[in-house]
């Protein structure tokens, strides 16, 4: 659990967005957060290139159209500009209605050695091989033909078979009776787009999908952040927002190292972080809250 | 083909078993009415708990985000393992030859059905929303792990009941013809139901033979299906501890183990309670008791093997959950469960002077709590196991309601026990019989497909891959010279044009100042975008320095079609002002970077996989039904002679 390199050597190489990065050195300490975050796979083969499974995906196939929809939605979270406000994880709660408990967006954090935090917001990686819809016994979870997965709260038995297969920990379970719809800022119209927790069934981050296309409003984290770090974006227009800038998809993975989360299990998840805070990395995981 | 006789038995001969499986049917003694009470007050109060879950939730039975599997999934899982021990001593033994079996069968047989039906009932509390079971058939996954445990379920319990009922068509019979009168109304049209035809003949004997050899050949593959399947509810996700590819054989020995030790202690139970000792004696204790011993040993030895690849590789997770048995948070359950489960029942056994029916049940009685342990350990300690921070959370906590609800589900077999035997012959008169006869059946293999494994069936199909249009030549990059622009002020002009080549496209800025281009300065670009709060918002798509003609060029991909506004800026002041040019251009070709995710290497296999299962499933039916109806049509009015 040890960091094989040096902890705070690449300490001097702050990420500029729109530059071309210094490949190899944030390369280097790139594998050292992912090797600290178990983000691995991806990370050692990667090499100076970086984004391999986004790249693979990108090759594989550069024909317009290509999945017939006109968006398919993913996430990128920005941990150089996160400093742990959680302000995403209060809003969320806020929209959605739920019980402290029940965190449908975390921020983990680490302390390094020299005392210092930084975080990392974890929620439902909207995987497209995702083993939470595969092990579900009655369909209750699906994935919609842009790309999100959603939970039917009208058909979930609460087996619980998708927490245990969820490699995230993203679902929590209404095990108690949830508060009424109505003390809910904005009201659940009870869709699977923006359900209305239920007794005995499973909940977890929706993407907002009830604003999709996203023309007005934003996913509530990504508007509650005050420093961007939230991005929703959009795989076929190339196009993501963080509430204050717009960026090119492609690039702003590409020139950012991004790289996702437990890429060795197969999920295929659409959400992309991009490394490195400004701060040593890879942190011993026993900090890790 | 070994035969074994218990001698012992010729000389009660077959009077005495009918009189001894009719003594549950006499008028209760108050012992028995007593236990029953208390019984029936126990299950009274855990459905009573269980109604106060349904209304309060899940939470009061102590489960939480870091506990969400818990208890009641370990009491599916060890409720219905003890139902394989009716599989073994009957199904087993009899097509080992191993006769003796004689006098357990139809209590080990009977506690094999109420097991499996009181097991499968714990999967009610387990849900959050039992309400919607139905939905597990309406609109079903295949790829589920918890599907296959339904069918698997289903499909046991099934086998279950024919193999229980078969063997009850002579017995009834022959009740009905020796004591019509002491089984009492109710018995009487029961018994007629169920041994209609029934004359005892050459034929229907042979028919019966073989059809009981039919199922106990099919039921030992269901029985191994189905804690395979519940292992691999388990199994088949990431989580470590449970992602063990040793778990399902682990699940079968498990179940195999905690089933002798349950049909030792409901033989050792009727035998007290109806002194049945003429017929089941010490010998046969100490024969289940060896089979008991050896199926320890060989769990002892798989737990090794569970633990020893995950300590010894030290992965993270897997390492936490061992060290968690062995020194952790349940490290007293575990070696409880390692002392208690294991060696104590082995040494019991294994020494001569505590192999004795006393000996024996202790041991027995050991092996069931000692395995429910282990079970609830299994469940418990992985769930509680949060990947992301690495460290455990909250483990879980009994309450009363699951507390009362478990006791409840083990009253409940006890209970169903006493009147299923009360209702029906609690020994097999025909196999008792036939032993005392010190004859054995001719025994028929006939070989039927065995339904073996499920494997997930890994969901996605059927994404294209279309494979890419070809970027011809790289577009010319011709910049189209500057129109020129007659200057009042000092100020540059951005002038942009933009050109498209296929997807790809090429946007200049000319950057003037009095009709003179400027070198070397950064030209930003962007492109706007009808994404996300159309209107105003620019993708940027790089920065260029002019060049000696004061040009800046940058190719990009089109990734959508349509109208576009290309706009150049510039910055002449630096934190001033910035110099913007802009241009419309309708973009006709197009190229997205996204393409969906390729199928799953194994995503066809799995498919293949569980249709494949689903004719095996139907397969097992239709020999099961045949069983029965064969049985029955030997019994109709042509064939009885
Ligand atoms: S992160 Fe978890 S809940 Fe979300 S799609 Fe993936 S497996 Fe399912
Ligand atoms: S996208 Fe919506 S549901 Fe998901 S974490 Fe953000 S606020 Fe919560």
């Amino acid at each position: 659990m040890t960091s094989l390199f040096g902890i705070g050597r690449h300490q001097e190489a702050p990420v500029d967005f729109g530059l071309s990065p210094e490949a190899e050195e944030l390369d280097q300490s790139r594998r050292n957060l992912l090797r600290g975050l178990g983000l691995a796979g991806v990370a050692t083969a990667a090499g100076a290139l970086g984004l391999i499974a986004y790249r693979d995906e990108a090759q594989a196939a550069v024909a317009a159209g290509a999945s017939g929809q006109e968006h398919q939605w993913c996430r990128v979270v920005d941990l150089r500009a996160c400093k742990g406000e959680r302000k995403c994880v209060a809003a969320c709660q806020t929209r959605h209605g739920l019980p402290p408990e029940q965190t449908w967006m975390r921020t983990l954090s680490w302390h390094d050695e020299a005392g210092e935090e930084f975080f990392m917001p974890v929620m439902c990686q909207m995987c497209q091989d995702p083993p939470c819809l595969n092990v579900c016994p009655v369909s209750a979870t699906i994935k919609t033909d842009q790309g999100v997965i959603l939970v039917d709260q009208d058909q979930c038995i609460g087996s619980r078979a998708c927490m245990a297969a969820c490699p995230y920990e993203a679902r929590y379970f209404n095990w108690n009776a949830p508060a009424p719809t109505n003390k809910m800022p904005e009201q659940s119209p009870n869709t699977l787009q923006f359900p209305a927790n239920q007794i005995g069934t499973v909940g977890k981050c929706v993407l907002c999908a009830d604003r999709i296309p996203y023309s007005s409003d934003l996913p509530a984290c990504v508007e509650a952040c005050p420093r961007g770090a939230h991005f929703i974006g959009d795989l076929i227009t190339d196009v993501a927002v963080n509430g204050q800038s717009t960026v090119r998809l492609s690039t702003f993975l590409r020139e950012g190292n991004a790289v996702r989360f437990k890429e060795e299990l197969g999920t295929n998840p659409r959400c992309y972080y991009i490394p490195g805070n400004g701060q040593p990395v890879g942190g011993p995981l026993e900090g890790v809250r | 083909m070994s035969s074994v006789m218990e001698t012992s038995l010729a000389t009660d001969g077959p009077a005495d078993v009918i009189e001894a499986a009719m003594r549950p049917f006499r008028k209760p003694s108050k012992k028995f009415r007593a236990v029953l009470v208390v019984l029936a007050i126990v299950v009274a109060a855990a459905i009573g708990a269980y109604a106060y879950q349904l209304r309060m939730g899940m939470g009061v039975a102590g489960y939480t985000d870091s506990s969400f599997w818990a208890i009641y999934i370990a009491d599916v899982v060890a409720i219905i393992g003890v139902s394989y021990g009716g599989a073994v001593v009957s199904a087993i033994l009899l097509l080992a030859g191993a006769s003796w079996r004689a006098p357990l069968v139809r209590l080990a047989e009977g506690t094999a059905l109420v097991t499996v039906l009181v097991g499968a009932a714990f999967i009610f509390p387990h849900l959050g929303r039992p309400d919607r079971l139905v939905g597990m058939v309406i609109h079903a996954n295949v790829a589920s792990p918890v599907f296959w445990d339904m069918i698997a379920i289903t499909t046991y319990t099934f086998a279950t009941l024919v193999f229980f009922l078969l063997p009850l068509v002579p017995d009834t019979a022959t009740l009905l013809a020796e004591h019509p009168d002491e089984l009492g109304r109710g018995r009487r049209a029961l018994y007629r139901f169920m041994s209609r035809g029934w004359v005892g003949s050459e034929h229907q004997r042979r028919v019966l033979h073989s059809a009981t050899v039919i199922v106990a050949i099919v039921i030992i593959p269901l029985a191994v299906s189905v804690h395979s399947v519940l292992a691999w509810a388990f199994a088949l996700v990431s989580r470590p501890g449970w992602h063990e590819s040793i778990w399902a054989p682990y699940f079968v020995i498990a179940a195999l183990y905690s089933g002798v030790a349950l049909v030792i202690l409901v033989a050792a139970g009727f035998r007290r309670g109806y002194h049945l000792e003429a017929f089941i004696t010490k010998r046969h204790f100490v024969r289940l008791g060896y089979i008991m011993l050896s199926l320890g040993a060989l769990y002892f030895y798989l737990t090794f093997a569970d633990l020893l690849p995950s300590a010894y590789v030290g992965e993270s997770g897997p390492t936490e959950i061992v060290y968690g048995m062995l020194f952790g948070s349940v490290a007293g359950w575990f070696w409880l469960f390692l002392v208690a489960g294991t060696i104590l029942p082995i040494v019991l056994i294994a020494l001569p002077w505590t192999r004795n029916i006393w000996g024996i049940v202790i041991a027995s009685v050991l092996v069931v709590i000692a395995m429910w342990i282990k079970r609830v350990i299994m469940v418990v300690e992985t769930s509680g196991y949060d990947r992301l921070t690495n460290s455990f959370g909250d483990l879980f906590h009994f309450t009363w309601v699951s507390i009362a609800v478990t006791l409840g589900g083990m009253a409940a077999i006890a209970l169903l026990l006493m009147l299923l035997f009360r209702t029906l012959p609690l020994l097999s008169i025909v196999d008792v019989q036939e032993l005392a006869d010190s004859e054995a059946g001719p025994i028929e293999a006939s070989a039927t497909p065995a339904r073996g494994s499920h494997v997930r069936a890994a969901g996605v199909a059927g994404a294209v891959i279309l494979l890419a249009a070809a970027f011809g030549a790289i577009g010319v990059t011709s910049a189209q010279p500057a129109r020129a622009a007659v200057a009042t002020e000092s100020l540059p002009i951005v002038t942009v044009t933009a050109v498209e080549a296929g997807p790809l496209n090429t946007v200049t800025a000319m950057v003037t100042l009095d009709g003179l281009p400027v070198e070397g300065v950064l030209v930003n670009f962007y492109e706007s975008t009808t994404m996300f709060a159309p209107g105003d918002n620019q993708v940027p798509l790089g920065a260029m320095s002019t060049n000696a003609t004061g040009a800046a060029a940058i190719t990009y991909t089109a990734a959508v079609t349509g109208p576009r506004t290309i706009k150049a800026t510039y910055f002449p002041v630096v934190l001033g002002d910035p110099v913007v040019g802009t241009t419309e251009f309708e973009v006709t070709e197009a190229v997205s970077l996204y393409s969906p995710t390729p199928p799953r290497l194994l995503a066809t296999a799995g498919q293949t996989l569980a249709l494949t299962l689903f004719g095996v499933v139907a397969i097992v039916f239709i020999i099961l039904i045949a069983q029965v109806v064969r049985v029955r049509r030997s019994c109709g009015p042509a064939r009885r002679a």
